[in-house]
């Protein structure tokens, strides 16, 4: 067998603390999840009301579509945007693990961008006919839905790879052209599934607290919303249970085990369970009465909390899983910190600019509903 | 060699080539149409000029569709792409520059946000707040361009960096404000040439948009050769020496370059000016075919002023650290290297993966500068002899970087592409063949009466005789040259050529001094002193 060789760390220093890499990583990623389940997690619930919508007794989806058809492409915007952050800041900690997976799976790797693009256009190909109900629309936004399961299902096959050095060498003489996945690790396919089904699960958490603010305008429509979301979030929270206890079977015993033996990995890990737990419960609670209640909107809140201590947990998992191979503390580090002062500032500012963009928004929206009012 | 190469049935550097043209093409738009937009729309409005309004508010929409998607995507696409075909150089980058891609990537979040809602708010924003929003996503977008050429320009002139390793230095190198202002110059222009896909059906407004976009490519077409002068003027003696003609690409690339903005120009002014009636699809698809030939043909002159290197003083094309050629020559690649398919007991097996691993960026055996046709007729012991002096030849290649063994493996593994020579030399082809020989023995690094390195002035008023008693020497008289071991009957082919050549009357003999010949042209290996790297 030959010995398993990772290619070395870049000669140049890090330019700035790893914990500050770490938590922006952290911070970054979850932004990119909360869009991309947008993206993805919306599409699912778009398509299936779009289709259910068709026939006139379900008027509720055909809105609900329309609706979700407006925003779809603005969320597949920034998943991609706050992705590129997240790709950004993982290279500097772990580039030398994640440029030798994406090489070894090149071919496909390179094709999420075509995929997206494609992806891309098709949901803006919607969201300028659905409102018409044309059955092009429907074909179009599954092929785009289609799409993105499919560059989900090669960003995992790129995450788990990255994570065993001890494939890459059989894998690149097998196929040096980038023609290969990683189905050899048996992590992949429940991590997969892990993944799309929690995309549903937080978009109809979103859902749930989008209905209780159409109930403002429209009871019946938001209660139906709220009761709705309500439901496929519990069942697919359930599912959740069981394709994340297959999960748990599938990574490596050892490093299973540390998830129960390492303190924080095991504080993480049960901090994430019991807010998944009050998440449902909360949104279950709220939900089911008459006139749902503002619990819903906390339910949201710990589902976004739950997301969080999840990319929290993925981050310590793949430290354990690298940790034979990579030691972040080791890596020499040489602050750049006139620049990183700026980025802080700037990065300030331009969430204000951002935020101000948003405030003109909404003080037209004001102003507009003031004069029909009138 | 300490990552995988990724084995492509085209070489690395064409893909990259390819995504970074259509990015490129696409984000200097978004630059350059983002102030066309925004300006458009004031003027409109200051005026009550609704048709106008109309034609920004469609042109807004086809600009976020191409700009959203397609520009942003492509960007994305780049990432990918050299972290696949480059991952040395691209984790230099990001540890010498991730705070300068974070800093771009908060202009690049709010130009996406700001892009959105322009587009999608004519209708909704009161005007002054609708141009705010527009002025926001100019600013951002033009920032974003600011930051991205300081690591852009780094890459041929890494400056000070070099010594400091202070982002600053690398940032604000010699070629950052230059390139800037060519920068901003090509967004005019193509902001001047995507207005026209829009241009509205009725005939008055229709003249008056088609006027006002070609104003925008006449500045950006008046700026631009200002601009390319001065970045011309910094950047490093090697470029430099491409430019003056060493290089038949790069001349290719300056012509079409040129060639295609004027083409471009040309129409705006006959259609666009002067007849704005002609400004039909058909025109307006040539011009936008044009913008992009020309951006591709400034995209492949950046590239290629950078060989032998992708950041110059650092890391080679390809992607061998300039700190790792030592170690390589001296343990070998078999050693070094992390990622081969084969052991190395069969030797040609061994150097065709030795080739994918060292010439894999810029050359297969095959098609675009494939290796097949440059190495015919070469036997293995030349070619692991030229393989020694291959930084030489014309400048553009990185040294080799391996042990004698890895020499000699890739030499076979060259020397196999093309079946062995046998040739029938009698006195009426001896002429042909003798050039067949120096093309293929000597042309890689000579001419005889051309300005690449001439021979005539060795070989004037020689016989053939005389001259070919000068072969069995050649390997003593430079460190740089291979030596000779041409067949006998090649040798007297050769001979007879150079002679003949040498003696030929000429209208201008090569000067060494307007010429990069001979001593001049050694220049080409600045970068392999650090204390030229500017």
């Amino acid at each position: 067998m030959s010995p398993i060789r990772v290619p070395h760390v870049d000669p140049l220093p890090l330019p700035g603390p790893v914990w500050l890499f770490t938590v922006l990583l952290l911070v970054v990623f979850t932004l990119h999840v909360v869009a991309m389940n947008f993206a993805l997690g919306g599409g699912l619930w778009a398509l299936w009301n779009y289709l259910r919508g068709r026939s006139s007794p379900h008027r509720n989806s055909r809105r609900l579509a329309d609706e979700l058809s407006q925003m779809l492409p603005s969320f597949l915007a920034f998943t991609v945007t706050l992705g590129v952050a997240a790709l950004l800041f993982v290279q500097v900690l772990y580039g030398n693990f994640l440029y030798t997976s994406s090489i070894l799976i090149g071919a496909l790797w390179l094709m999420v961008i075509p995929l997206v693009i494609v992806a891309y256009y098709g949901y803006y190909f919607f969201s300028y006919t659905a409102e018409k109900g044309r059955t092009a629309a429907g074909w179009i936004l599954a092929l785009s839905v289609c799409i993105l399961l499919a560059i989900a299902f090669i960003f995992v096959n790129n995450m788990t790879l990255m994570l065993r050095p001890e494939r890459w060498l059989e894998m690149y003489r097998a196929h040096p052209n980038g023609w290969n996945l990683n189905l050899g690790d048996a992590s992949v396919v429940p991590r997969y599934l892990h993944i799309v089904n929690g995309s549903i699960v937080l978009f109809s958490a979103i859902l749930a607290h989008l209905g209780m603010r159409k109930m403002k305008s429209d009871a019946v429509y938001g209660r139906w919303l709220v009761q709705r979301a309500a439901l496929v979030f519990a069942t697919c929270t359930g599912l959740q249970f069981l394709f994340g206890m297959w999960l748990l079977l599938a990574i490596p015993r050892p490093i299973a085990m540390s998830l129960l033996s390492e303190p924080l990995m095991g504080g993480v890990f049960g901090l994430a369970l019991i807010s998944v737990i009050a998440a449902m419960l909360l949104i279950l609670l709220g939900s089911l009465a008459e006139r749902p209640s503002m619990l819903v909107h906390a339910g949201f809140g710990v589902s976004l909390l739950t997301l969080f201590l999840m990319v929290c947990l993925r981050f310590l998992l793949r430290m354990a899983y690298l940790r034979p191979y990579a030691d972040l503390n080791a890596l020499a580090v040489h602050p750049q910190i006139g620049v990183i002062a700026i980025f802080i500032v700037l990065f300030i500012g331009g969430l204000a600019t951002v935020g101000y963009m948003l405030w003109l928004l909404a003080r037209s929206a004001r102003v507009r509903s003031a004069e029909a009012a009138r | 060699m300490n990552y995988p190469h990724w084995q492509l049935a085209l070489p690395g550097g064409m893909l990259i080539a390819l995504v970074a043209v259509l990015h490129v093409f696409v984000s200097h738009f978004a630059v350059g149409g983002g102030c066309f937009l925004v300006v458009t729309e004031l003027i409109a409005r200051r005026r009550g000029d609704t048709g106008l309004l109309d034609y920004c508010r469609r042109h807004s929409k086809f600009f976020a569709l191409l700009t959203l998607v397609f520009g942003a995507i492509t960007g994305v696409g780049i990432w990918f792409t050299i972290g696949l075909v480059s991952p040395e150089a691209t984790s230099t980058l990001i540890h010498a520059f991730v705070w300068g891609w974070a800093i771009e990537w908060v202009f690049f979040f709010v130009e996406i946000a700001a892009a959105i809602i322009y587009a999608r708010t004519w209708e909704s924003l009161p005007a002054r707040d609708h141009m705010i929003i527009g002025w926001i996503y100019f600013v951002a977008a033009w920032m974003s361009l600011f930051v991205i050429n300081g690591i852009l320009t780094f890459m041929l002139t890494p400056g000070r960096w070099i010594e400091t390793h202070s982002f600053w230095d690398g940032f604000f190198n010699p070629t950052f404000l230059p390139s800037l202002v060519a920068r901003s110059a090509v967004s005019l222009i193509l902001a001047g040439i995507f207005g026209y896909v829009t241009l509205p059906g009725a005939e008055e407004i229709r003249s008056r948009v088609a006027r006002w976009a070609a104003l925008w490519m006449v500045a950006g077409v008046v700026i631009l050769p200002l601009a390319l002068w001065w970045y011309f003027s910094t950047i490093p003696r090697f470029s430099q020496l491409y430019l003056n003609g060493v290089l038949i690409g790069v001349r290719h690339a300056v012509r079409g370059g040129v060639g295609f903005t004027l083409v471009a120009l040309l129409l705006a002014l006959i259609c666009g000016v002067w007849k704005p009636r002609w400004m039909r699809p058909p025109v307006v698809a040539v011009m936008v075919i044009c913008g992009l030939g020309a951006i591709g043909a400034g995209e492949y002159l950046r590239e290629f002023l950078r060989k032998p290197w992708v950041i110059n003083g650092v890391v080679y094309a390809n992607d061998v650290r300039a700190t790792q050629v030592e170690e390589l020559q001296n343990k070998g690649v078999a050693v070094t290297a992390n990622f081969l398919t084969t052991g190395g007991n069969d030797q040609l097996a061994y150097g065709a993966n030795l080739f994918q691993l060292q010439c894999g960026s810029c050359h297969g055996a095959e098609g675009y500068r494939g290796m097949a046709r440059r190495v015919d007729g070469w036997d293995a012991e030349f070619a692991a002899d030229i393989l020694q002096h291959i930084h030489v030849l014309r400048g553009t290649m990185p040294p080799y970087a391996g042990n004698e063994e890895d020499r000699k493996a890739l030499g076979a593994y060259l020397a196999s592409l093309n079946p062995p020579w046998h040739l029938q030399i009698t006195d009426a082809n001896r002429l042909e063949i003798g050039e067949k020989v120096f093309n293929s023995r000597c042309g890689h690094c000579h001419s005889v009466n051309g300005n690449l390195r001439a021979l005539r002035g060795a070989f004037e008023k020689q016989t053939p005789a005389q001259v070919q008693e000068a072969f069995p020497a050649l390997g003593m008289m430079s460190t740089d040259m291979p030596n000779f071991n041409a067949p006998d009957d090649q040798a007297q082919a050769l001979a007879f050529y150079i002679s003949h050549e040498a003696n030929k009357p000429i209208a201008q003999k090569p000067t060494p001094q307007e010429m990069p010949t001979g001593s001049t042209h050694s220049q080409l290996r600045i970068p392999f002193d650090a204390g030229e790297v500017r």
